[in-house]
């Protein structure tokens, strides 16, 4: 069997597993190449109909452009699309333009919170995978939460020979990560074997391209001439910087700038 | 407690050498006087420069000068844009005192010190400070969250509570310093440590916002500064008590202060000259149009030259940079107050200040403009003020001198040291030097890439 369908095998056990142990199951959609990527793997495995909601957290500061993929893609496919917004918070008017830190735990963290506790999910599904960003590195296939949304990744539950705990206490949930596996490029020649939409923010436009999305925001575009899948597979295939390079790392540096402020250094 | 750690350090941020013996004079601070009278009176110490905490303490627990350990101020350039960063202990290079002693198997503790957040891994407990976000993150092992989170630590007082009222700016120092003292003693007890060092934060803060109202004396405000460093002086007395009479000791500050006369907002002075064009929209201190600014400049005092083949979209030909350097000095020293006083004392050359990799001096035949990094990061210029005139950034603000909530700045020359059982080096002594004697009184040698020589002050600064 070749790479790319052991790693859909793997993937579609997953999803098979996490949908036979949780009631109230979800999957988190982006929009983007990776949960795209698992929304189609999630099809597959139910045989072009999905058996649970898509769950998209909407900060209202995404780009138009998913917006219309969105929308789109769940007329085409069928999708129970469920939309939460933190209403509260965006009446408040929390915008990125104050806080970032606040921003991202008001329209995301909290939206989510929001979502679980109107709609009770007990899984989640997430296209994350481990060679975005070192601390995803430990993270595991099931992957406990508390209520407070705490991940103690010191104390995880073995995954020994494809065992996974799916057990969750009350208020908690489990976020199934069924793409942990796959890195960057395999999403992509994924997307180019199996014909995948996604959104044309991923190609060339006047020399660059997202190469991962989020809040327009928050996000800035890497210098690329990549116009189709095989040429972003080709930059990738010779690239050293970082995937998320262009997403905002700067909540940190937000908070450092209010600190420093503060004390007259900005 | 098993036994007294084997060398304990207290830093006090920014205590000038002199406050520090009007305090103790005054009877505010008797434990610390009690310590002068059994060892001798605090040392006199030069910090570094500019003279910035983040840059002192890299270079304290480095033991290098920082056109090696690469930290040059809070705030930073990405290297080849004008996008701003923060460098901490992430981007320090060279192993710190606490991974140095950890190598040679020693327990090891410290506890906000400045540039130690990210924590490194040692062989002990590291606990970052000012600049870490969180409890979470602060700590390493991360688990040590936990037992700080239970006594409701704070990594650092808040600056923007001092902005709108000072009076609630002294109950948080008190909070913040009680459960910096409870952990400090928490952590003593807790294991046999070889090297234990404890920071203050909030000497910095109170004397940053509060030293001129201090110095005039006669109010509220007046009466908590000195409450406060009799809180102060009451840690330091909660150390001696557990750590008895004999364990070497260390108590020392990273820089001095001296009161405010006004803050100078030097990108704009470098507008009015004509050095710098800011951008259409101002978004950052470097929001700066590349093509027709032939030259910029970070906080405090760090003046760079837009040099073609090095910035990100130089407009200076390297066969000016010579040229250009020598008008903008020309420039910086012309500054004048409201008043017709000089603001700026010296501008110092690059080459003058920081040692390019395996040098232990400065080299005055390396006036590259390019450099090895992190060196090739470094200002070109870095114009050192006359005490009082704090230098800022200011690209938009309204005019070069302003007055603001804050009433002390850093100085160079009198950062102070007393020490214990601890033999420290003879004449002038500079806080990058202490690493010696750190090392020395562990057993540990001292690596040939230190820089712990004595090296004079740069010309014109004193």
């Amino acid at each position: 069997m070749d790479k790319l369908s052991e790693l859909e095998n793997q993937s579609i056990y997953i999803i098979r597993e996490a949908y036979h142990h949780f009631n109230k199951l979800a999957l988190l959609w982006s929009i983007g190449k990776d949960s795209t990527a698992l929304l189609w793997l999630c099809r597959k495995a139910f045989f072009g109909h999905l058996p649970f909601p898509v769950l998209h957290i909407d900060t209202s500061y995404k780009f138009e452009k998913m917006y219309k993929f969105r929308d789109e893609y769940a007329r085409k496919w069928g999708l129970d699309l469920i939309v939460a917004r933190n209403e509260e918070a965006l009446a408040r008017g929390v915008s990125c333009e104050g806080n970032k830190l606040e921003c991202c735990n008001e329209l995301k963290t909290n939206a989510l919170k929001q979502a679980i506790a109107r709609e009770g999910f007990e899984g989640l599904l997430l296209g994350i995978r481990r060679d975005e960003h070192g601390i995803r590195a430990k993270e595991r296939y099931f992957s406990p939460r508390d209520e407070q949304f705490k991940w103690d990744y010191e104390d995880q539950p073995p995954e020994l020979w494809d065992q996974y705990k799916s057990q969750a206490a009350e208020d908690t949930h489990v976020r199934i990560h069924p793409l942990l596996h796959w890195t960057e490029i395999d999403i992509w020649r994924y997307v180019q074997r199996e014909n995948i939409p996604y959104t044309e923010l991923y190609l060339s436009c006047e020399g660059k391209r997202y190469r991962s999305i989020g809040c327009k925001t928050c996000c800035s575009p890497v210098a690329s001439t990549a116009s189709n899948v095989d040429e972003i597979i080709a930059e990738l295939e010779v690239s050293t910087t970082g995937e998320r390079d262009g997403r905002a790392q700067d909540k940190e540096n937000t908070y450092t700038m209010q600190k420093l402020r503060a004390l007259g250094y900005m | 407690m098993q036994r007294p750690p084997k060398l304990v350090v207290l830093s006090l941020d920014g205590v000038p050498h002199g406050l520090a013996n009007r305090l103790m004079d005054a009877g505010h601070m008797p434990a610390l006087a009690g310590l002068c009278e059994r060892h001798g009176r605090p040392r006199m110490m030069r910090s570094v420069f500019p003279t910035v905490s983040c840059v002192a303490w890299a270079s304290y627990a480095t033991g290098r000068n920082p056109g090696k350990h690469g930290v040059f101020g809070f705030v930073d350039r990405r290297r080849g844009s004008y996008d701003l960063t923060f460098p901490n202990a992430a981007s320090m290079r060279g192993p710190n005192v606490w991974e140095i002693l950890s190598d040679h198997g020693k327990r090891v503790f410290g506890m906000n010190v400045p540039t130690t957040y990210p924590p490194r891994a040692v062989n002990g407990i590291l606990i970052g400070g000012f600049l870490a976000p969180s409890l979470e993150k602060v700590a390493y092992p991360p688990a040590e969250a936990a037992y700080l989170r239970s006594i409701d630590y704070r990594i650092d007082s808040d600056s923007v509570i001092a902005r709108e009222s000072k009076k609630d700016m002294l109950a948080d120092l008190a909070v913040t310093l009680a459960n910096r003292n409870q952990a400090m003693l928490h952590y003593l007890s807790a294991d046999c440590w070889d090297f234990f060092h404890t920071h203050v934060m909030g000497t910095d803060r109170i004397n940053h916002f509060l030293l001129a109202e201090a110095l005039r004396g006669e109010s509220d405000l007046a009466d908590g500064f000195y409450d406060y460093y009799r809180k102060v002086d009451g840690a330091v007395a909660s150390l001696l008590d557990v750590i008895g009479d004999d364990t070497p000791l260390m108590i020392l500050s990273d820089h001095g202060f001296c009161p405010i006369k006004y803050e100078v907002q030097l990108s704009r002075y470098l507008v009015e000259k004509g050095w710098t064009t800011p951008a259409g929209t101002i978004q950052s201190p470097l929001s700066i149009d590349p093509a027709k600014s032939r030259a910029f400049c970070l906080i405090p005092g760090r003046v760079y030259v837009n040099l073609r083949g090095r910035e990100g979209a130089g407009c200076v030909a390297p066969e000016e940079y010579d040229a250009v350097r020598a008008q903008l000095t020309r420039d910086l020293l012309d500054m004048l107050d409201p008043n017709g006083e000089p603001v700026i004392r010296c501008v110092v050359k690059r080459e003058n200040l920081y040692w390019p990799a395996g040098q232990h001096q400065p080299d005055d035949a390396n006036i590259n403009a390019a450099g090895t990094p992190p060196y090739d990061l470094a200002a070109d210029l870095i114009a050192i003020p006359h005490d009082g005139y704090d230098l800022k950034m200011g690209l938009s603000a309204p005019q070069t001198f302003l007055t603001t909530q804050l009433e002390g700045m850093h100085t160079a020359h009198d950062a102070m040291i007393l020490t214990r059982g601890i033999e420290l080096p003879e004449d002038e002594l500079e806080i990058r030097q202490l690493a010696g004697p750190i090392l020395d009184a562990l057993d540990v040698p001292a690596g040939e890439e230190l820089d712990l020589a004595q090296v004079p002050a740069p010309q014109g600064v004193a």
